[in-house]
């Protein structure tokens, strides 16, 4: 689907939930529910959890779409971070992050940026940013990676690679240091 | 945090914000940036602007369609419906709001006659509306496979035409065609566009060069939207 298109299409029906339009939520939710579902699914790892989570996500943007502004950020990544911080909070509630496998810096995966879906989030910011995290070490952004799409903590990272805690801390720190400068060249 | 090491480049607070964004944060350092994001704008906007930049890599997590029950969930935890969304409700707001609503509500029922009286299948109405207001009813004979388009308080743009979009289940929108401002149109349904318009579709109208988007999909804004029901 066009980007534009699509993206306008779900900013309209944001738009209209806070009037209290069911029809609205229902529309932006057929439109992005299997890439919300999938960042749930990948953050939690289990299907039942992330349902649930799920439908958190939704009645979450039932209640806040006032506060979602077009002007200031794109509707997809206004609800792909609700559906991250709903998921971080179940997991911070439960347990542990579901993948707590030792992250071998040296078989990082090398790049599946050719099997992003790119409909959502728009090919030239995915293109950029892969182009940022490739300038960082590996370890940053194995580090970057454990925590976005694992959902893990800073505790859990360092668990993870085997690294102190204030080494992790300041891994991460230096990385999204490196990242800010390099997005806003 | 306060005793990670010397960064020069950011302040604290943007750190923290990345923090927050990136997830990495538990425990009471995770609920003091939430309360904080709720009381203070400028450090909410660093959260933002830290989502901004790192949404994109959600392109490599692959989308699941959610079983159908979800929704169902969803919906039931919804507050109840104000009882003023209806279509007949809509209808009589119509009724009592100006001079073209006469015309306006004899089209409805004529199109209705025209679809609905000989066919089995109950037809299919959706509202189509956008920025508060209703822009055009549609009424679907999906067995005749017509489609009939009464403007309502569309108003026409000098350089782009408003074209009928179909989006079903899967979420792609099938080009249905033209609009009128001024009149109602009635539209033939392929087949295949047919056996997709039934409830829980979605009708979307978006504004377009003269003539329609050439690309098989909407190229202008998307002005209003409805979802189709049973009458």
């Amino acid at each position: 689907m066009d980007l534009d298109a699509n993206r306008s299409l779900i900013a309209a029906a944001l738009g209209r939930i806070p009037a209290g339009d069911r029809t609205a939520l229902q529309t932006v939710y057929r439109l992005t529910s299997a890439k919300l579902f999938g960042v749930c699914l990948r953050i939690l790892g289990e299907r039942g959890e992330a349902e649930d989570v799920l439908q958190e996500v939704y009645v979450t943007v039932w209640r806040k779409a006032a506060d979602f502004d077009a002007s200031r950020a794109s509707p997809m990544t206004w609800l792909i971070a609700i559906a991250r911080n709903r998921s971080i909070d179940r997991l911070r509630a439960s347990r542990q992050s579901r993948n707590m496998a030792p992250i071998e810096q040296a078989s990082e995966i090398a790049d599946i940026a050719a099997t992003a879906d790119h409909a959502l989030e728009g090919l030239q910011e995915h293109a950029r940013l892969h182009g940022c995290l490739g300038s960082l070490a590996t370890h940053e952004r194995a580090a970057l990676r454990g925590a976005f799409f694992d959902g893990n903590t800073y505790e859990e990272l360092a668990a993870r690679m085997a690294v102190p805690l204030g080494t992790m801390k300041s891994w991460i720190r230096r990385a999204m240091i490196k990242l800010k400068a390099c997005l806003e060249q | 945090m306060s005793d990670v090491l010397d960064h020069s480049g950011l302040p604290e607070e943007e750190l923290l914000a990345a923090e927050y964004a990136l997830g990495v944060l538990a425990g009471t350092e995770r609920a003091a940036a939430e309360h904080r994001i709720a009381r203070d704008p400028g450090f909410a906007r660093q959260v933002a602007e830290w989502e901004q930049r790192l949404a994109p890599w959600a392109a490599e997590i692959p989308g699941v369609v959610p079983p159908p029950q979800v929704w169902d969930r969803i919906a039931g935890a919804l507050p109840p419906p104000t009882p003023d969304r209806g279509l007949w409700q809509s209808l009589a707001f119509w009724r009592g709001l100006s001079l073209a609503t006469g015309l306006l509500t004899a089209a409805c029922v004529a199109a209705l006659i025209y679809l609905g009286t000989l066919t089995q299948p109950q037809p299919l109405v959706a509202t189509i509306e956008g920025d508060g207001h209703r822009h055009f009813v549609a009424t679907i004979d999906a067995k005749r496979g017509m489609v009939a388009v009464v403007p309502a308080a569309f108003s026409a743009d000098a350089t782009r035409v408003p074209e009928l979009w179909l989006i079903p289940a899967d979420g792609k929108p099938r080009p249905v065609g033209l609009l009128r401002a001024d009149r109602t149109v009635t539209l033939t349904l392929t087949a295949e566009l047919a056996a997709l318009a039934k409830g829980e579709a979605v009708l979307a109208v978006s504004l377009e060069p003269p003539g329609g988007s050439t690309t098989g999909l909407p190229t202008g804004p998307v002005i209003a939207t409805g979802k189709l029901t049973s009458l």
